[in-house]
C-alpha cells in the first residue's frame, strides 16, 4: 500500500521555501575570507560576489492555498457529496513551518524538508487529519519547464514519505477520509509531493513559492517509506540541460499494478514536461502504455481530461493515472516490460529485465562509530526480488566541490577524502522482502575541509556519495539514474575543551552568523555578549530534536558533538580569546565594475542548478 | 490614562460578588492585556535597531511583562474554574479602536510605526492611577485598568477560598513562564493580579514594580518622552517625588530610524490580495492565528514544556517575519505592516 492505490487523495496549490542562499558558495564557510557582501543580495550576473537570490531567506516551507483535486475510493471517484472535495491540505496550526535544508554545500541535491506538518482540514481551517511528514529528499530533479527560463525554476523534482503521529477530527461526514482512517490503522499515511516553477524573482510576491502537487493514501508498515514498490519507469539521459533531460522526454517514474481491481497506477507527476516553469503540461501526443507491441492502454492528451487539453488535469491528478487491466493483460505484464509512448517520439520503459534497486532513505549523516544499516530494496516487475546481490562503490561524481571559478569567492575543498573514513561490507543478498542491508562502520574524517590547508576552520566533516547495484553486472539492464546513490554527511570527530569556552564555540556561532542572516533579527550569534543575552532561548532551540521545526541550527548540519559542546557552554558560558584569522588573499577579488554593468540584466540562475553544473562528473568529462 | 466602562465591573462590588461576574472580568482582563501587544510589537518592529536600540529595548521589556499579564490573568481564571477563550476572532481587537472591555471611547489605538505620537498612546495605556509626578504630572483620579483589577482581587477576596478549584488546574507556572504564579487561593489570586498592576503601574511609593525591580511600564515609556532614563535620586528630597528623576542617559529617537511602514493595514481596502505585501501579511497572520490556538490550548488544560516551546517558537518566528516584512525583506521597495488578524488557513480568503 502506498500513495499510488486505489484509495487516494490528490492535492495541489503553492508551495514555499524560503532558503537562505548565503550558504549556496561552498567558500563562504571559510571565516577567515567572508565579507558582509556576502550577505547583500544578488546583484546582476552574480557581481560583486554576494548572497546568491535569497541571502535572507529563513528556510520555511510552507503548504499555500492547496486544495483537494479529487478523491478516489477502491470503488472508483468519491460522490461529489463528499466534503472531502471542498477541503484543503495545509501544514501546520500549531507550530512555525517546516524548513528545507540543503546536506551540505557539496552535496546540495537531495534538500530535504524538516517539521513539516501536513493537515487535511476543511475550508475555514478546522483540522480532519493532522500528520508529521517524516523528513525526506528531493528525488529525480530534472529540467522539467522546456521553455520559459531554465536554471531552478526550471527545474522538477519531487518527495516520497510517511506522516506519522495521526490525529483525526470527526470525519464522519466524508466516506473518503472515513475509509482513509480506516486505512490507516497502522497510524501512518503515504504521501508524494511533487514541485516546480520555483519563482526567483524577488520582486514577485511569489518570490520562493513554486507549484505543488500531491497525492495522499495510506501506508503499509512493511513497506519503505520513500519509494513505491512498483514497476519502475527507468529514463535515458540526453546530454546538456542543468539537472536531467530525458532522452526519451518522460522522467522516472512508478507504477504500481494492482491485480485485485485490474489495474495499474502510474504516477507521472514528475514525469510531464511543461511548457514554462510552473506551466502547462506539453503534449505528447496519447500516451500509450504497451508491453511488447501489445497496447495495454491509453492517456489522452486530448479532449474532455487530456492530460495536455485540459489545465485543470494536473492539479486534479497530481500526474496519477489509473489504466484497467484485464486478466490477461496482467499476466502478459507480470515478467515483461512496460513502456510508455507519445505519437512525438517520447518514450520510457521498465529496464528489459524489469529489475530496480534503490535505497528507501539516500540521506544520512554520521558521526564517527556509527554504523546504520541502510536498507536497498530490490525489485523485479514489480515485486520484491530475493536472492539477489547487491555491490557497493563509493561514487562521488554527483557531489559538488567549487572549482576556482566565478561566480565563487574561493575554490571550496575535496569531497570524499579520505575514501577511508567509510567502510562497508558485502551485504547478504536480498531477503524475501527484496531488501538487502547495507552496513556502514564511520571513522573520523579527520578535517579534510578546514580552509587553507587545514589551518582555518572550514567544513565540518566530508560528504560522500554510495552507490548501489547489482553485482550481476548482467542484472544492470537499462540505463542508471544517476541520482540513485545514498548520501552521508560524516562529521568530523569533535572533543572540545573542558570546560568549554568562547574560543571553541565562536567560530562555530561565527559561521552561522555569517551564512545565515536571518539570525540577526534575533542576536549576533557572533558576539559573545549578545549570545550570552540569548543564551536561555539558544539553550532550548539547541537542545530539541532536530526534527523539530525550532531546532537550531536550521541546517541540521552540526554534529552531535558539537551541539553537546555548545549547550556545555550556554549552560556555563566561559568567555575566551578569539584570535582574528590572518590576512588570506586567496579569495576572488570581483567587483561591481564596468563589465558587470555592460552586460545585459540576467536572471539568477538559482542554487541547485550552480551546484548540479559543478558536480565532479561533469568536471571531470 | 485609560477608563474602564463601569459595566465592566458590574457584579464585582458589594458584599457578595457573582462568580460569574468575575470569570467575565477576567476573560476580559485577558483580552485587555493582549491588545495592547499587537500595538506594542507593530512600533517596536518598526524600529531600525542599529538606530534606536535603546527604544526598542524599552518597549520590547514592557511586551514581554504584557504576555506575563496574559498569563497570569489565565491562571486566576482557570483558578476559578473559567476557561480562557484565546483561539477566536473575537479575542483580536480591531485596529483601529479602543482597547477591549469597554475603555473609554476617546482612546482610539492603533497599529502604527514608533513616533512620539504613539508613544503619548502607550503612555495613556500604562498611565496610573496615581502616577508618581516626578517633574510635574496631572493626577487623574478616575477608574483605571488598576481599578480594575482591583475590584477582580476585592471580589476574589469576598467570593473566599471556596470557589477556588481543587486540585489546582491548567496553571502556567514559573517553570515556564518567568514571573508567573500558580493561583491556588485567594492569597495567589491576589498576588498575581498585584503582580499585573505593579508591573503596569508601579507602587503607590515607587516607579518600581514589586517584585522585579524594573520600572512599570509608565515610567518605562516616560524615559522615551522625556529623552532621559529614569534614575534614582535618593537624596532628592523628602517625598516620592524626589527619589527619581529623568536625568539618566539619553534615551534619543532617531526619527530616520523608522521603517516607513503604514497605519492600520487592516483597514479597507487592506493590502490587495496577490501582492507582495498580502503575501508576508498573511503569512505573518496565519503564524499568529496559530498562536493564539497554541496559547488557547496551553491555558486550557495542556500545560507542557514541549507545547510552550510552540508558543516560543511561534513568536520568534512572528519577531523574525515582522522584522523582515517592515523592513523591506526581499523587496526592499515593499515595506509590510503585519495587521494582526484572525487567519486560520493560508493565504487568507479572499
Amino acid at each position: 500500500m502506498s500513495y499510488l492505490g486505489a484509495l487516494r487523495l490528490h492535492f495541489a496549490g503553492q508551495f514555499q521555501s524560503n532558503v537562505s542562499t548565503v550558504n549556496n558558495d561552498p567558500a563562504h564557510f571559510d571565516n577567515a575570507i567572508f565579507k558582509s557582501t556576502y550577505q547583500a543580495m544578488e546583484g546582476n550576473h552574480m557581481r560583486p560576489p554576494n548572497g546568491w537570490f535569497n541571502p535572507q531567506g529563513d528556510a520555511a516551507f510552507r503548504l499555500l492555498g492547496c486544495t483537494v483535486g479529487s478523491a478516489w475510493l477502491p470503488s472508483g471517484p468519491v460522490p461529489a457529496s463528499d466534503p472531502v472535495l471542498g477541503y484543503i491540505v495545509a501544514d501546520s496550526d500549531g507550530q512555525v513551518p517546516g524548513k528545507m535544508v540543503d546536506l551540505d554545500p557539496e552535496q546540495q541535491l537531495v534538500s530535504e524538508i524538516w517539521g513539516l506538518q501536513v493537515r487535511i482540514a476543511d475550508s475555514t481551517g478546522n483540522t480532519l487529519m493532522r500528520g508529521d511528514f517524516e523528513p525526506a529528499a528531493f528525488m529525480d530533479i530534472w529540467d522539467r519547464a522546456t521553455g520559459g527560463g531554465s536554471g531552478d525554476i526550471g527545474a522538477g523534482a519531487t518527495y516520497q514519505s510517511i506522516l506519522t503521529g495521526l490525529e483525526w477530527g470527526d470525519v464522519s461526514a466524508s466516506p473518503f477520509l472515513t475509509a482513509l482512517q480506516q486505512a490507516a490503522c497502522g497510524g501512518t499515511l503515504s504521501i508524494k509531493i511533487n514541485v516546480d516553477g520555483l519563482n526567483m524573482d524577488f520582486t514577485s510576491p511569489h518570490f520562493m513559492c513554486g507549484r505543488i502537487a500531491g497525492t495522499i493514501g495510506p501506508s503499509g508498515d512493511d513497506e519503505p517509506q520513500h519509494m513505491v514498490i512498483g514497476r519502475q519507469f527507468m529514463a535515458s539521459a540526453a546530454a546538456g540541460g542543468n539537472f536531467f533531460t530525458p532522452q526519451g522526454k518522460l522522467n522516472f517514474f512508478p507504477a504500481v499494478v494492482d491485480d485485485t481491481e485490474g489495474c495499474i497506477y502510474l504516477d507521472l507527476g514528475n514525469a510531464l514536461s511543461t511548457a514554462n516553469p510552473g506551466g502547462p503540461i506539453n503534449d505528447h501526443g496519447d500516451l500509450t502504455l504497451s508491453v511488447g507491441d501489445t497496447s495495454l492502454g491509453t492517456i489522452p492528451a486530448d479532449g474532455t481530461g487530456g492530460y495536455a487539453s485540459d489545465p485543470d488535469w494536473y492539479a486534479r491528478t497530481a500526474g496519477v493515472v489509473a489504466l484497467p487491466l484485464t486478466a490477461d493483460q496482467l499476466q502478459a505484464i507480470a515478467a515483461a516490460p512496460l513502456i510508455l509512448a507519445g505519437t512525438d517520439g517520447a518514450t520510457i520503459s521498465e529496464w528489459s529485465n524489469g529489475a530496480f534497486l534503490r535505497a528507501d532513505r539516500y540521506v544520512y549523516r554520521l558521526s564517527p562509530g556509527d554504523d546504520p544499516e541502510i536498507p536497498i530494496y530490490a525489485t523485479q516487475f514489480g515485486k520484491p526480488l530475493a536472492g539477489a546481490s547487491i555491490a557497493f562503490v563509493l561514487d562521488s561524481s554527483q557531489l559538488q566541490p567549487t572549482p576556482a571559478q566565478f561566480p565563487y569567492v574561493a575554490a571550496s575543498p575535496p569531497v570524499a577524502e579520505p575514501d577511508t573514513a567509510l567502510s562497508f561490507d558485502t551485504p547478504e543478498p536480498t531477503d524475501a522482502n527484496g531488501v538487502a542491508l547495507l552496513s556502514i562502520k564511520a571513522t573520523d574524517p579527520g578535517t579534510p575541509r578546514w580552509f587553507n590547508n587545514g589551518a582555518d576552520y572550514g567544513i565540518d566533516g566530508q560528504v560522500y556519495g554510495i552507490r548501489p547495484s547489482f553485482a550481476d553486472a548482467a542484472m544492470n539492464a537499462g540505463p542508471v539514474n544517476q541520482w540513485c546513490f545514498v548520501s552521508v554527511l560524516l562529521w568530523s570527530g569533535y572533543t572540545p575543551a573542558d570546560p568549554v569556552t568562547w574560543t571553541d564555540v565562536q567560530p562555530i556561532f561565527q559561521q552561522y552568523a555569517n551564512l545565515y542572516p536571518v539570525m540577526l533579527r534575533f542576536l549576533n550569534l557572533a558576539d559573545y555578549a549578545s549570545v550570552l543575552a540569548s543564551a536561555g532561548q539558544l539553550s532550548l532551540a539547541f537542545g530539541l530534536d532536530v526534527t523539530d521545526p525550532n531546532s537550531m541550527p536550521v541546517t541540521r548540519d552540526l554534529s552531535p558533538a558539537k551541539r553537546a559542546a555548545i549547550l556545555a557552554w550556554l549552560k556555563a558560558p566561559w568567555p575566551g580569546e578569539v584570535a582574528a584569522p590572518a590576512p588570506r588573499t586567496d579569495q576572488a577579488s570581483l567587483k561591481a565594475d564596468a563589465f558587470a554593468e555592460s552586460l545585459a540584466p540576467a536572471p539568477p540562475r538559482g542554487g541547485k542548478a550552480a551546484a548540479a553544473a559543478r558536480r565532479l562528473v561533469l568536471q571531470t568529462r | 490614562m485609560i477608563r474602564l466602562q463601569r459595566s465592566m465591573i458590574a457584579g464585582l462590588q458589594g458584599p457578595s460578588p457573582q462568580l460569574q461576574a468575575v470569570l467575565t472580568a477576567l476573560q476580559s482582563a485577558i483580552e485587555l492585556e493582549h491588545a495592547t501587544i499587537p500595538v506594542y510589537l507593530y512600533a517596536l518592529y518598526s524600529l531600525d535597531q542599529t538606530k534606536n536600540a535603546e527604544i526598542a529595548e524599552i518597549i520590547d521589556s514592557v511586551v514581554v511583562e504584557e504576555m506575563l499579564h496574559m498569563t497570569l490573568s489565565s491562571n486566576v481564571l482557570n483558578a476559578l474554574g473559567g476557561a480562557p477563550m484565546i483561539d477566536s476572532p473575537s479575542f483580536i481587537p480591531t485596529y483601529p479602536g479602543p482597547l477591549p472591555g469597554g475603555v473609554q471611547s476617546d482612546l482610539t489605538v492603533n497599529l502604527a510605526p514608533f513616533s512620539m505620537d504613539q508613544l503619548a498612546t502607550f503612555l495613556q495605556i500604562e498611565q496610573p492611577e496615581n502616577p508618581l509626578n516626578f517633574k510635574a504630572l496631572a493626577v487623574d483620579d478616575t477608574i483605571t485598568i488598576g481599578q480594575f483589577y482591583t475590584a477582580i482581587s476585592d471580589a476574589i477576596a469576598a467570593l473566599g477560598e471556596s470557589v477556588f478549584v481543587d486540585p489546582p488546574r491548567n496553571q502556567v507556572g514559573p517553570d515556564l513562564m518567568w514571573g508567573s504564579v500558580v493561583v491556588t487561593n485567594v492569597a495567589t489570586a491576589q498576588q498575581a493580579i498585584q503582580t499585573i498592576v505593579d508591573q503596569g503601574e508601579g507602587t503607590t511609593t515607587s516607579p518600581e514594580e514589586t517584585p522585579g525591580g524594573a520600572y512599570a511600564h509608565y515610567y518605562r515609556f516616560m524615559q522615551i518622552q522625556k529623552g532621559h532614563l529614569l534614575v534614582a535620586t535618593p537624596d532628592g528630597g523628602p517625598g516620592p517625588e524626589d527619589k527619581y528623576a529623568y536625568t539618566g542617559a539619553a534615551v534619543t529617537f532617531d526619527t530616520g530610524g523608522v521603517y516607513a511602514v503604514g497605519t492600520n493595514p487592516a483597514l479597507p481596502p487592506g493590502y490587495t490580495p496577490g501582492t507582495q505585501q498580502a503575501f508576508a501579511n498573511d503569512n505573518f497572520n496565519y503564524t499568529y492565528t496559530n498562536l493564539l490556538g497554541v496559547l488557547h490550548q496551553l491555558f486550557n488544560g495542556d500545560v507542557s514544556e514541549a507545547l510552550f516551546n510552540r508558543a516560543i517558537g511561534l513568536m520568534m518566528s512572528l519577531k523574525g517575519q515582522a522584522k523582515a516584512m517592515m523592513s523591506g525583506v526581499p523587496n526592499p521597495a515593499v515595506l509590510t505592516g503585519p495587521s494582526f488578524q484572525y487567519q486560520p488557513v493560508n493565504p487568507a480568503i479572499s
